[in-house]
């Protein structure tokens, strides 16, 4: 089973009923060819950087999970079919994921979720570097 | 050309290399926006002093996350 991580961006004025609902069909499909989940984050709604779709703003979804590779086609094909879903993007971390692999990158996840939770507490401003003089040498050609 | 030759002194080793161990991360615009223009364009690597192998990450980081509407294709991104 390969390791594949998937972003989606659903409408965001449906409600949470139907967001949970999608994200429920997609987990059944991973679920349904032995796969499992190893991380489902909602990152809420946003603003998008450009309209798609003539919306605005966006309801991100984060999935991390272990699936083969015809799981992957499915879900895109139920996206793709689906007007709620604005955009779907796949990435594969990588092969074949055994039990301790899945074991082992939950625990990652977790890890790097409290290290930001401190870090966001902590505040801290770390640009040394000055955008201006890039911008300037960038804009000389 | 009365224009002297510039050299660009920025021998600097690649950021990624040394300090951060930070991972290019398509997922954080945060970090991407310190590598991107305010018109939205990458940053050449001869500018910023990434090696070949980073800014090729980078490069695919920038392009994917813009496919997901987390950085613009033109302009800036609004706070």
């Amino acid at each position: 089973m390969r390791h594949y991580e998937t972003t989606f961006i659903l409408r965001p004025n449906l409600g949470e009923d139907q967001f949970t609902e999608i994200i429920d069909r997609t987990t059944a499909i991973i679920n349904g060819d032995e796969g499992s989940i190893i991380c489902l984050d909602r990152w809420g709604i946003k603003r998008l950087a450009y309209e798609i779709n003539k919306e605005v703003q966006g309801y991100y979804v984060y999935l991390n999970y272990a699936a083969p590779g015809k799981t992957v086609d499915e879900i895109e094909r139920i996206f793709r079919i689906d007007d709620r879903v604005l955009r779907y993007l796949t990435v594969k971390l990588g092969d074949s994921m055994n039990a301790a692999a899945i074991e082992a990158e939950k625990q990652r996840i977790a890890e790097k979720a409290a290290a930001r939770e401190k870090a966001l507490s902590e505040d801290a401003e770390n640009d040394e570097f000055d955008s201006e003089e890039l911008e300037d040498e960038a804009n000389q050609e | 050309m009365s224009q002297p030759k510039k050299v660009f002194s920025r021998r600097r080793v690649c950021r990624f290399c040394t300090d951060k161990d930070v991972t290019i991360d398509y997922k954080d615009p945060k970090t991407l926006k310190n590598f991107v223009t305010e018109r939205g364009k990458i940053i050449p690597r001869r500018i910023y002093g990434t090696c070949a192998k980073h800014q090729r990450e980078l490069t695919e980081a920038v392009k994917r996350a813009r496919q997901l509407a987390l950085l613009p294709y033109m302009g800036t991104v609004q706070p």
